[in-house]
C-alpha cells in the first residue's frame, strides 16, 4: 500500500519570514527522514533559494512561457538532502494575471500525478500571504492541501493578514477545503510578542505550533544561501526548527477558525495598543495581560 | 437584482460593441477576448436579429487576439499586438477598434499601450472596454459609439446647420434598425436636412467622420445612448432631442411636428410634406380597413419589446389598429435609474396601459395569464380575447399556450428574415400593419 501523502500550505504575510521558515520546516523533515517537496507559490519565485545554496531555479510558468507545455519532470530540481523544489513563478510584475499562473502551475502537477510517482511523505506549498485573488487560495480549495499553517508576528499587519486568511478556509471549510492546523509565530522574542499571539489564537480557536524568535544565525545562513538546518544543525535555532517539524509529523486533526471581523478585530488591536503603550510608559491602568 | 435570466433576450456588452462596429463603414471590429467570445456571440447577432448575418466583417469573421491560458497567466497584449499588426495588414478599412472580453479586462491587459504604441501606423486604432461586467449588449452599443464619436474623433465647433445625426437605435437588437433608420431619414430629408444613419448600407467612413459637425443629435431611446449624446454635446457642442421611435401616421406626424418645432422648420414646407405622407398612408391604410372591419379582427394586444420600440408599439396598436394594449412588457434588463427614465417618459406621454420590466420569457407568460384570466368553462364570462402578443421570436410559446396569435418583431428574430423593412415613419407603420393582419389572415 502506498504511504499517505500529507500537503501543507503554508501562509503569512510578505516579508514576515514565511519561505525561511518553510524551508527550514522542509529541510528538518528531510533530515527525519521524510521524502518532500517545498512547492513556491509566489510569483517572487524565491521560496527555494535556501534548499539549492541561493540558486534560483527555472519555474513552471516560465518553461510554459517558453515552450508552450510543461513536463513535471523539468521544473522539478533537487535541493540540499534531496528535497524537491519546485518554484510557480509568474508573469513580470503589473502584467497577466499571477492568481491564474499558481492555479495552472498546481493543476499541472496534480494532473501528471506527480507526488504519487516521486512517492512523496510531504508536499509543502509557500504561498503569498495576503489571499488577494482566487488563485493564491488554490492550495487551500479543491483537496490539494490538508492542513494550513500561517506564520505570523506579533505585528498588526501580519496578524491582520493571517485574520483574513483564516477567512478564506472558513469559506472553503464547507466545500472539502483545506482547514487550519495553527500559526507559526516567528520573531517572537519578547513576551508581549507572545501573548498578543496567544491571544490571537484563543480568540479565533485556534493554536500555536511554535514559537520562532528573531535569531542572526538565520541571517548568517541565509547569507550563504542556506537554510539554519544545513548551515547550523546544532544552534539553538535548528532545534527550534526541529521542533516545530516534530510537532507538525503529530498534527492530525485541523480545525476550521473563528476569523475575527473587521470591528472585532480593529478593537482588539486597539485594546493591545493600550497595553503596550503601558507596558513602556511604566504606568499600568487596568489588567495585567501583557504580563506586567 | 437576483434571481435567473431565463431565454436572455440581449448579448453581453461585447456582443453589442462588435453588432454595432461591424455595421458601421470603414470600422474593423478586434476582440481582444477568450477563444470563445465571438464564436458564441456569432448565432446570437447572424442569426437571432432577424437573420442580420455576417456581412465582410461581422460574426465569425471578426479578427480576435483569441487568447489562452498562456496570455491570461502572463498578460494578452502581445497576443493582442500580433492581431492588431496582422488585422491592419489583411483588412481593408479606416479605423480598427479593439473590444476587449471579461478575461482581458480581469487581468488588466494595458490595452490602451498596445493601442498607443500601433498610433503611427496608417489605420487608427483605437480600444474600448467591454466586458459583459460592463453591462449587456445595449450598454455595447453606447460603450462603441462613445468610443468613436467622443474620444476618437476631434471635438470641432464648426457646424452644419442642416446636418443631422441618428443615435439610440440599436443595431441587431433593434432588428428593423435600417429600415427604421431610411424612413426617419428620408422624412427628415424630405424637410430639409442631410441625415447621417450610419448603419445604412449608403453610408461611407465620412459619415462618421462628419458626425461632429451636426447640428443636432436625434436620440431614438429614452434609455440607450442618453450618456452619449450628453458627452457628444460637451465634447462637439451639439445639442439632442430624445423622441420615441415613430411609427404609424399619428405618431409620425408629431414627430414631425416636433422636430419643425425645435429645428425651425418652414411652416408650409412642413405642412406640404405631412399632408403628402399621410394621403400615401391613408390611401392604403383605408382598404386595409376594410378587412380588418369586416375580418373583426380587433384584439387585446401584449405588447413585449425591448425599451425603445415597447411604448411606440403600444401607441400604434392603440392608436392606429384601435385594439386594447394593456400590458406593455419592457424586456431588456434595466437598472433602477434607467428604468425610472422610462417610467418617467411613459407617465408624461399619453399612452395606456400598464409599463411592466419583466425578461423572464416564461415569468411573462405566467404574468399575462395570470393578468387575463381564461373561461374555465363558465356560462358567462367576459375574456380578454382573442389575443395578440406582439413580442420576440422566444415568445411563440407562451402564444401557443394561451392560444394567442404572435408576431417576432423584437430581439431575438430568428424565424424572419429582415433586410431593408422597418416599422418606423409612415411608410414602417404600413408595413406592420400588413404583418399583423398578414398573421390573422395567414390561415385562410
Amino acid at each position: 500500500m502506498a504511504k499517505k501523502l500529507t500537503q501543507i500550505a503554508i501562509y503569512g504575510k510578505g516579508g514576515i519570514g514565511k519561505s525561511t521558515t518553510t524551508s527550514n520546516l522542509t529541510a528538518a523533515l528531510s533530515k527525519m527522514g521524510f521524502k518532500v517537496m517545498q512547492f513556491g507559490c509566489d510569483p517572487k519565485s524565491d521560496s527555494t533559494n535556501t534548499l539549492r545554496s541561493g540558486q534560483y531555479i527555472p519555474t513552471v510558468l516560465d518553461t510554459l512561457r517558453e515552450k508552450g507545455s510543461v513536463k513535471a519532470s523539468d521544473v522539478i530540481f533537487e535541493g540540499f538532502n534531496g528535497i524537491y523544489c519546485v518554484e510557480a513563478g509568474g508573469p513580470q510584475p503589473g502584467v497577466g494575471c499571477a492568481g491564474r499562473g499558481i492555479i495552472s502551475s498546481v493543476e499541472l502537477f496534480k494532473q501528471q500525478h506527480v507526488f504519487e510517482e516521486l512517492d512523496l511523505d510531504y508536499v509543502i506549498y509557500d504561498v503569498l500571504g495576503d489571499v488577494v485573488c482566487g488563485g493564491f487560495a488554490t492550495p487551500i480549495r479543491e483537496g490539494i492541501a490538508e492542513h494550513v499553517f500561517t506564520v505570523s508576528s506579533s505585528d498588526f499587519m501580519s496578524v491582520y493578514a493571517s485574520n483574513n486568511l483564516f477567512k478564506g478556509i472558513k469559506k472553503y471549510s464547507n466545500t472539502g477545503g483545506a482547514l487550519l492546523g495553527g500559526v507559526i509565530g516567528n520573531s517572537v522574542t519578547e513576551k508581549y510578542s507572545r501573548d498578543i499571539l496567544d491571544d490571537f489564537a484563543e480568540r479565533t480557536k485556534t493554536q500555536i505550533m511554535e514559537y520562532v524568535p528573531r535569531s542572526i544565525t538565520v541571517t548568517q545562513s541565509e547569507l550563504q544561501g542556506k537554510t539554519t538546518i544545513e548551515a547550523a544543525p546544532d544552534s539553538e535555532q535548528a532545534s527550534v526548527y526541529r521542533r516545530l517539524a516534530q510537532r507538525i509529523v503529530d498534527h492530525h486533526e485541523s480545525s476550521v477558525p473563528s476569523p475575527m471581523e473587521q470591528d472585532e478585530l480593529r478593537k482588539w488591536a486597539a485594546s493591545w495598543s493600550d497595553q503596550l503603550l503601558e507596558l513602556e510608559s511604566g504606568v499600568v491602568i487596568g489588567g495585567n495581560r501583557a504580563g506586567i | 437584482m437576483s434571481g435567473h435570466i431565463e431565454r436572455p433576450r440581449t448579448t453581453c456588452a461585447l456582443g453589442g460593441a462588435i453588432t454595432t462596429l461591424s455595421l458601421l463603414p470603414g470600422v474593423i471590429p478586434v476582440t481582444h477576448s477568450a477563444i470563445g467570445c465571438g464564436g458564441n456571440l456569432y448565432g446570437a447577432i447572424a442569426t437571432c436579429a432577424g437573420n442580420l448575418g455576417e456581412g465582410t466583417i461581422g460574426g465569425s469573421h471578426i479578427p480576435s487576439s483569441a487568447i489562452g491560458e498562456r496570455d491570461v497567466v502572463f498578460g494578452g497584449v502581445d497576443r493582442l499586438e500580433e492581431e492588431l499588426r496582422a488585422t491592419k495588414e489583411i483588412m481593408d478599412g479606416k479605423l480598427v477598434v479593439v473590444a476587449t472580453g471579461c478575461m482581458t479586462e480581469m487581468i488588466g491587459d494595458d490595452v490602451q499601450g498596445v493601442v498607443r504604441e500601433l498610433e503611427e501606423d496608417d489605420i487608427d486604432v483605437i480600444a474600448i472596454s467591454t466586458a459583459s461586467f460592463k453591462g449587456d449588449a445595449y450598454r455595447g452599443y453606447e460603450i462603441a459609439l462613445d468610443g468613436i464619436f467622443n474620444r476618437y474623433l476631434p471635438a470641432t465647433k464648426e457646424k452644419k446647420q442642416k446636418l443631422l445625426n441618428i443615435f439610440g437605435i440599436v443595431p441587431g437588437f433593434d432588428p428593423f434598425f435600417r429600415g427604421d433608420l431610411e424612413e426617419i431619414r428620408r422624412l427628415l430629408k424630405k424637410i430639409g436636412f442631410e441625415v447621417n444613419t450610419f448603419f445604412t448600407g449608403d453610408q461611407t467612413f465620412e459619415n462618421i467622420t462628419s458626425a461632429p459637425e451636426a447640428s443636432y443629435n436625434l436620440l431614438f431611446s429614452s434609455v440607450w445612448g442618453r450618456e452619449l449624446v450628453e458627452t457628444f454635446e460637451e465634447r462637439h457642442g451639439t445639442p439632442y432631442g430624445i423622441y420615441d421611435l415613430p411609427i404609424g401616421a399619428v405618431a409620425t406626424e408629431e414627430f414631425l411636428r416636433r422636430i419643425g418645432t425645435e429645428l425651425a422648420v418652414d411652416q408650409e414646407l412642413l405642412e406640404k410634406v405631412i399632408q403628402e405622407e399621410n394621403n400615401h398612408y391613408y390611401s392604403y391604410f383605408l382598404r386595409a380597413a376594410d378587412i380588418i372591419a369586416n375580418g373583426q379582427y380587433f384584439y387585446y394586444a401584449e405588447i413585449i419589446a425591448n425599451s425603445n420600440y415597447a411604448i411606440p408599439l403600444q401607441k400604434f396598436v392603440s392608436e392606429e389598429l384601435g385594439w386594447h394594449a394593456d400590458d406593455i412588457f419592457v424586456t431588456d434588463i434595466l437598472k433602477e435609474e434607467k428604468a425610472n427614465a422610462l417610467r418617467k417618459h411613459f407617465e408624461e406621454s399619453d399612452v395606456q396601459g400598464e409599463l411592466l420590466f419583466e425578461s423572464g420569457t416564461s415569468e411573462i407568460g405566467r404574468l399575462i395569464a395570470k393578468r387575463h384570466p381564461r373561461n374555465q368553462g363558465q356560462r358567462y364570462f367576459d375574456s380578454d380575447t382573442p389575443l395578440f402578443l406582439l413580442g420576440s421570436g422566444i415568445d411563440k410559446y407562451t402564444a401557443s399556450e394561451l392560444g394567442a396569435q404572435t408576431l417576432a418583431v423584437s430581439y431575438p428574430v430568428s424565424n424572419r428574415l429582415i433586410c431593408s423593412k422597418g416599422y418606423a415613419g409612415f411608410e414602417g407603420g404600413l408595413h406592420l400593419l400588413e404583418d399583423i393582419i398578414s398573421v390573422l389572415v395567414a390561415g385562410k
